[in-house]
Parts: structure tokens; sequence; C-alpha cells
């Protein structure tokens, strides 16, 4: 008997549906019921590793705090906490300060957490300086320099004193992981801090720390990390047995994770996605404030630079920078290039930054006016030639180039609006994106190694911060111009005030500077700060309670400062009375869950109409291309 | 003869993969920037720290001859030199441990896609005008249409967030340790179907129309007429004359499709979270992982190389006109 090509496509559409149908039990279970009770957790960010020393990400630094303790730990409301340390007096001169360190305190591995511990991991930083060997990716050696430390040393098994150079508050504000000697001195500095040394010491799993989970797998492939509780831990434990954190290159796949519940926790979402979380059942959306701002950077290079350099003096000019910010609607960028999702930028500390914000007075705080942009260019002797284009004080028409990295593509639409407003100011604006790399070169100035030609006009991208501020002001030191300045300014009273604010402990009189600094800031423009961008995260609430915002009004549960978010978890699902909906959200944010939905997983049921829907299609298939079979062979048989 | 004919292909082949070589260096060298640049912003970083990196991966060395001879020397060797952003791993293990996922998603695809579109094809071809025809063709002009990422995101929010009946992201259930192979197969497989169904439906709509046309063409042929003269049944003519004759033109489609796997791998990896050469090509991209992405290229390029040659093969094969 010869089969046709009808009976054969029945065949294969038949064999087809059977895998599709043997599949789809399979997939019904995305809880086990008896299981370990896992958090999962969605970041659009990559992973750097497992050696701290490496890390370049937020997520990075909440990898390692969830494997070790900081000597000082944050709550949730931002204030220093114990930590490895459970309290800390500082002398008379505030040169130095002593820790104690908590008594019978262990590793997860068994070993003694000691004072020995912090001499270590201090000792192994200030050898890597006096090296001037760079730690990994040079992120955490700098909370250590900065705050000036001499030396470190054990007086017995808790205690451990610290001397700094000058009295700091950046000592308690170290972000540096203590790592257990044992483990970590059989290595060179050399094996810790560069990833291509021989016999580089990646930290792999399972790592040994005594913070509340510990890594246990790895998988770069997929991947992921699996952390497991740790039962040495000394502070409270969190409900969950394990936490898989998961890199996700899709915004929206991450998203449709987490309204299935294959996720518990998502972070990083884009707006439209967020937007569209709203009202979900089960599902909280989280939008933080950042701790970072966006801005527009004018380049203030202050003498002309062969074959580069801004096209025009005025960049350098803080009268032309002040004229063409009033000429910038920054809540219209929040509105349209953020889709409403952070606030229109005014200080280079964000508003998250509280204890340190100062927002500037009334009186100077500029708002969107075209005419006062066009009174106060032309009083700054930037006048328009007879077809309207503005001119420099060379007589030169003003034309700015304007560019941002290709990775922040939300950027061109700021370009777009940016370019219309200033265009009525009479100033042309060629707008285009550069790949970051290029870009990055492009804004070197003459004083870097090996030296640039600072050949832009403007620019636009962003900066994140510490808690403490010291990071987000230093780019805007004069000292930093060949290093992290991208704005080449240079004021002398500003440097002045960062290098007392770096040295004064007391809170008021630190602010009363920090206010000065923003106010200079304010006034000479060396960029714009164009918005906060929100922090849009998002976490279920049927499988996990007890959700925390760190700080409570304006942060996040998770990716803040310290593994606190994790250890306050309760398990949502244990409540075996009839009324789930106990399971409320203790966070402060507006709980779209509907009390009734939370016991009820839609899964199951979705799963098991999937089955029979396939199954049937199975047998209705199978019918017919047998039916099929049957009769186009009798035919093809009699035809022949 | 034929094994001249193969042996020449070879030799092209051979060439071909030579070049891709050198020109894989040149162009990745010609790219603006350099991964050490990266650290420029940090503010901590120092001179000397950025000297001592480009010191460590030979980016100090002049790029010609120095830094070709020895990317040729190590290429052949089998060393791909190690990746910047993955720690000092080796490309070979990184790349290597990706082609796996990305074969079995796209092998499983073009398999289901091949048998389903072709025979799609034949039949809309040989009952042109039919319903299935009419119906075929239109259903196959909207896939072929539709971009990779859309049809992913399409299937998505259908069988995943709506139905619930898949997974919608990565290779495995996260957390689930499986007690047996055949609890980590059946795992595996309720996560290979939609990004499978992805590529299989992207590339029916081609493979389709494209048979279709070819047994159309096919069937005004002469020796066709001839065929139905000499009373020789339909599916017969069909089996035996036109459709190996129509199977010419759509080998070499699914032959350049081959090597095109990872092109289309990007975006059906990226939406589905798969851990194959696509979603790696967007991370090493990203962070200006040269050697990966090297990898990655040689990786494709041989691929499209061999998927060349296996069409030729094949050609030979079905038309004996080609061997001479």
């Amino acid at each position: 008997m010869r089969s046709t090509i009808r009976a054969r496509a029945g065949r294969t559409l038949g064999i087809v549906a059977l895998i599709a149908a043997a599949l789809a039990p399979g997939t019904t279970s995305v809880h086990a019921a008896d299981g370990p009770l896992i958090l999962k957790v969605g970041t659009d960010q990559e992973f750097s590793g497992l050696n701290p020393w490496q890390s370049v990400y937020v997520l990075d630094y909440e990898v390692f705090t969830l494997n070790y303790d900081l000597l000082v730990g944050y709550d949730k409301d931002l204030n220093y906490t114990e930590g490895f340390a459970t309290s800390w007096t500082t002398s008379a001169d505030g040169l130095t300060t002593t820790f104690k360190i908590r008594p019978g305190m262990k590793w997860s591995d068994g070993q003694p957490a000691t004072a020995d511990d912090v001499v270590y991991t201090y000792g192994f930083v200030l050898d890597a300086l006096a090296k001037e060997t760079t730690l990994g990716s040079g992120y955490l050696d700098g909370y250590v320099s900065s705050a000036g430390v001499k030396s470190v040393k054990a007086i017995d098994p808790e205690t451990v004193e610290i001397t700094t150079e000058t009295p700091t508050p950046l000592l308690l504000a170290a972000y540096v992981p203590i790592l257990p000697k044992h483990i970590w001195s059989k290595y060179s500095l050399e094996q810790i801090a560069n990833a291509k040394a021989d016999g580089f010491f990646a930290n792999d799993p399972p790592v040994v720390g005594t913070g509340p989970y510990q890594a246990v797998q790895y998988d770069t492939q997929g991947k992921f990390m699996k952390f497991e509780r740790n039962k040495n831990y000394w502070g409270k434990q969190g409900a969950a047995d394990q936490i898989i954190i998961t890199h996700f290159e899709n915004n929206d796949t991450m998203t449709q994770a987490l309204k299935n519940g294959e996720l518990d926790y998502a972070r990083g979402i884009n707006a439209d996605a967020f937007d569209s979380l709203q009202g979900q059942p089960n599902i909280v959306p989280v939008e933080g404030f950042a701790n970072g701002y966006s801005y527009l950077t004018f380049n203030g290079y202050p003498k002309a630079i062969k074959d580069g350099g801004s096209s025009t003096r005025a960049t350098a000019d803080p009268a032309f920078r002040d004229a063409l910010a009033w000429g910038v609607d920054l809540q219209q960028l929040v509105d349209k290039v953020l889709a409403g999702h952070g606030t229109p930028g005014t200080s280079l500390l964000p508003p998250f930054q509280a204890k340190w914000y100062v927002a500037p007075d009334p009186s100077v705080l500029r708002h969107f006016d075209l005419a006062t942009a066009d009174e106060k260019l032309t009083a700054a002797g930037y006048k328009k030639d007879a077809s309207g284009n503005r001119l420099d004080k060379e007589g030169k028409p003003i034309n700015l180039r304007m560019t941002w990295p290709a990775s922040e593509s939300e950027l061109a639409t700021a370009a777009q609006f940016i370019t219309e407003w200033w265009g009525q100011l009479g100033i042309k604006v060629n707008a285009g994106v550069t790949e970051d790399q290029t870009l990055l070169v492009d804004l070197t100035p003459p004083e870097y190694d090996p030296p640039g030609k600072a050949d832009f006009d403007t620019y636009m991208w962003g900066w994140v911060g510490d808690v403490d501020p010291t990071s987000l002001l230093e780019p805007f030191t004069t000292d930093q111009i060949g290093g992290s300045s991208d704005t080449f300014w240079s004021n002398a009273r500003f440097d002045e005030l960062f290098k007392k604010q770096g040295q004064t402990i007391d809170e008021t009189e630190r602010k009363g500077m920090l206010k000065e600094m923003q106010e200079i800031f304010y006034q000479e423009v060396p960029n714009i700060p164009l918005y906060y961008d929100s922090e849009l995260h998002a976490y279920r609430t049927d499988h996990f309670g007890g959700w925390q915002n760190q700080p409570p009004d304006t942060g996040t549960p998770l990716f803040q400062f310290g593994p606190i978010g994790y250890t306050l978890l309760t398990d949502a699902t244990a409540a075996p009375s009839p009324s789930a909906s106990e399971a409320a959200p203790s966070a402060g944010a507006s709980a779209t869950a509907a009390p009734g939905d939370s016991g009820s997983p839609t899964s199951s049921g979705g799963a098991n109409t999937g089955l029979l829907l396939a199954l049937g299609a199975v047998v209705v298939v199978a019918i017919v291309g047998t039916l099929a079979v049957r009769r186009r062979g009798a035919k093809a048989t009699e035809e022949e | 003869m034929a094994t001249r004919f193969i042996a020449r292909r070879f030799a092209q082949a051979a060439l071909t993969i030579f070049l891709i070589v050198i020109l894989n260096f040149i162009l990745f060298r010609a790219m603006p920037g350099s991964p050490e640049r990266v650290l420029a912003r940090n503010p901590n970083v120092s001179p000397e720290a950025i000297q001592q990196i480009r010191e460590r991966w030979g980016l100090d060395k002049p790029l010609i001859p120095d830094q070709l001879i020895a990317y040729i020397g190590a290429t052949f060797r089998g060393d791909l030199g190690d990746s910047f952003a993955e720690q000092g791993r080796p490309v070979t293990e990184v790349v290597g441990g990706r082609i796996g996922p990305t074969l079995l998603l796209f092998g499983l695809g073009e398999i289901l896609a091949i048998v389903i579109g072709l025979a799609l094809g034949a039949y809309a071809g040989w009952r042109r005008g039919g319903s299935i025809d009419l119906v075929g063709n239109g259903v196959s002009l909207i896939l072929y249409s539709m971009p990779y990422f859309l049809l992913g995101m399409i299937l998505l929010l259908i069988f995943s967030s709506t139905l619930h009946w898949f997974p919608s992201f990565g290779m495995t259930t996260l957390g689930v340790d499986h007690d047996s192979p055949l609890a980590y197969l059946a795992d595996l497989s309720a996560h290979l179907v939609l990004p499978v169904a992805t590529v299989a439906l992207g590339l029916i709509g081609q493979y389709s129309i494209l048979m279709r046309s070819s047994i159309i063409e096919t069937m005004s042929d002469e020796y066709i007429t001839t065929a139905r003269a000499k009373g020789i049944t339909d599916t017969r003519i069909l089996r035996n004359h036109a459709l190996p004759n129509a199977m010419l033109p759509t080998v070499s489609l699914i032959a350049i499709n081959l090597g095109y796997v990872v092109a289309g791998a990007i975006t059906v990896e990226v939406v589905f979270n798969w851990p194959g050469l696509g979603t790696l090509t967007v991370d090493a991209l990203k962070s200006r992982d040269y050697a990966v992405l090297q990898g990655i290229f040689l990786v494709l390029s041989i691929s499209v190389v061999f998927a060349n040659l296996g069409a030729d093969m094949i050609y030979g094969r079905l038309d004996p006109r080609v061997r001479a």
C-alpha cells in the first residue's frame, strides 16, 4: 500500500500533536508542593561572578551581601546597624574606631569568624592600595582609600581597631564584605585581583561566608545563581530555603514570567511592562527612587584643544549653560521619556539621598521658559544674526553637537525634545547616537592617559551612587579632570568643600557643606540633571509575605543595601486557614492583590484544560489521519 | 568524477574558512573603542592599572603582524583565547557550552519546518487553488513576514501567560532537582515547545511558499505531461517526477537557513531566555567581549560553509548534472 501526501501530512500532524500532548503534563507544576521554599528573582543585569572584588553592577553587590556581611550593615531605614561587628566607638580625636565582633559567630563551614578575618580583609585592601594594584573592577577598594584607612589591628578575637588619617564619616559606610581568612589567605593578591592571573580565585560555589544565604551554584550558561540558607547565620532567618536569581535578556519575558508565577520578584522592569502589572492579581509593583540621575553635560574644557574640544567656547561659559537650562522642560522629559516614572532633576544628589539632597531655593529654581532663556542668552552676549541664528562671542553661529551612548536608547527621545526647544532659541543641535566605547574615547581630555581630545559639545548619560554621597560628588572635582570628570568643570570652593565634607563626622555640619556644594553646582550648571529615573520592581504576594521596602518610603524590597529584604520574608503559603487573605503585603505600597485570589494558583486549572485540549486534538487528528490513510490508500491501490 | 567534485568542494571550503579567520581578526580590531576603556569611567582605576590590563590582554603589541600571527596560530590549535567578561574562562568552553542548546532548539525547529513546510507546500502546489492551498498560502505568507521575536512573544502570551500550558523561559524549571533522567527530559521538552514552535512556524512559511511555487513550475514541464500521457497516476507523478525536481531550489534555501541558525537564534533565544549562542552573542556584544564574539563568528561562518558544502553534496545526488 502506498501512502499519499495527505496521508503523510495527516500522520505527521498526528505525531506533532502526540509530542505536544506528551509534553503538556510535564509543564503544569510551577511549584513543588513539598520541596524547599524557593524565592525566584529575575533581573535585567548580568552577573560578574562570585569574587566580590570583581563586582560591577548592583546585582553583584546584591550577591556579595547575601554571601557576606559588611563590617557595619544597614537597617530598613538605611541607618547603620550590626553587621560583622555588633558595635563600634570612635576615639575623641576621631581617628581611631574600635569595633566589637560578635562573640561565637561562625562561618557557614563552621569555622569561627573573628577579628582576624576583618584584619585580613582590610589588610588585603591596604596591601593592594600600597602596591597600586586595582582590585578587580576597582570599585570596592575605593571605599577604603576614600575613608583614609591607615591601619587595622586585632586587639583580641572580638575587637578590631581601625585608624584613619583624618576623622571621617566614610569608614562606617565602607561597602566591603568581610571575607574568611582561612579560605582567601591561600591566594595571592594577583590571584584574587586579576581575573586573568594563573590560578585566579573565582570563589566558585559553595561559597563560605557569614551572610544569610550562601551561593551553592553559579550556572554561567543558564545565567542563574542558586543560594541556600546559611544555617550558621547570626541574624533573623528569612522564610526562603533557597534563592535563585536569574538574568533576563528580554524585559517582556521577565515580566511574563512574574505574571505566570515563575518568578517571585523582578528588578529593572521597563516602563511599559511595569504599567501592565498594575492591577494584576497577587502582584505588587514598586516604584522606588533611583540613587542616581541622568544628565546633559556641557564640554567645559577651559582651553582650545587641537582637532578636538567643543565646537564653541560658549559651552565653557556658566551664563550660557544657565540660559540653556531654562530651555529644557524637565517635566516633559519625565513624562515622555520615562512615561512618568521619574522626577525632574535639580541636583547632582538624587532625592533618594534624603539626608543630603537639597532642593534649590524657589527664588533660584529654573523652570521651562524659552523667553527667559532667550533674554539670558542675549544678556550674556550671545546675540542673534539677521536670519535668527544665535552667535557665540567669536561671532560664529552656534551649532551644538549632542550625543548619548547607544546603550541608553531612551535618551534619543530626550534629544529630540531638546533639539526642538533649543532650535527655538536659534541654536541648531546636531543630535546623534554614539556607540558606548567610542563615546568613552571621545570624552577623554588631554589629561587622560592616553591623552584624548574631549571631542564633544554636549552629551547625555547617567551616574549611580552609594549610600554615602561622596561617589556622586567626586566626578566634579578638579582632581578628577583626566579621571572620572566628564564636564572638566573646576571650582575651587567646590573642591575645598568636597575635601572637608569627607572629614566631617557631624551630619548637620556636613549637610551644610553639601548644601553649598549643590548650590554652586546648580548655579554653574556643569551639567543639567535631567531626571531621576525610578527603580521599577515588582513582587508576588502568593508565595512570600513580609516584603519590606528599604527605605520604606522611597526604596524597593530587594537590590538595595544589604540582605535585610531577604531575611524579613515570610512564607505566604504556610497559612493553612481557609482565609488565605492574611498574607497581605506588609509594605506601605498599595497592594493590588485581591484577597480571594491569593490561595488559588491559576496554573493548575489551566494546565488541566491544556492537557484535555491536547488529548482531544490528538484523538481528532488520529481519527482523521487514519481515515485519510485508509481512504487514500484504498483509492491509490485502485488507481494503479 | 564525483570524487574530484567532492575534493574540489572541500578545498574551496577550507580556503573560505582560512579567509574567514583572517577577516574575523581584522573586523574585530577595526571596531571602535577597546575593552579597557570601560574601566575609564571608574574613578578608582589608575592609569597604571589600565596599562597592566592592556599588557595582560596583549592589546599593547602591534596589530600586524604580531597579533595576527598569534591569532591564526592559536585559532588552528583550537585556542580561541579567554573571555574578557566571564572572568577568563576559555572561549572554546564558553562558546562550546552554548552550541548544544542552540542545535537542539534549531535542529528540532528545522526538522519540523522541513517536514511540515515541504509537505504543505507540495500539496498546495499540487492542488493549486484548492482550499488547503488558499488557506495554507495565506498562513504561510503571514508567518513568513512575521519577525521571530513577534511570533515568539505571541506564542508566549497565549500559551504561557494566558493558558499556562508551557513555561515562559529557560531550558528547565528553576530550582528543580530532577530525580530521574525521564523527569529531566519531560521538563526540558516542556521548555522546548514554545521556542521550537516559534522557529518551526517562522520557517514553515518560507519553505512551503518556495516548495509550492517550485512544484507549480515543475508541473508545467513537458515531462509531466508526457508522464500523464503514459497513464501514470497523479500520486506517482508527484512522488517520482515532480518532487525530486522541485526539491532543488528548496535544498539550497534550507542549507542557507542552517547557516543562519545563529542569526535567527538571537531573537528567539532572547525572547525565551534560552541559554544558546544567540543570547551569548547579545551578552558578548554588550560587554564587548571580543574573544567570545570572534569565537561565535568563527562557529557561525564555519557552519555556513559546511551547510553550503552539504547542499552541494545533496544537490549532486538530486541532480547529476551538477557533478559534471
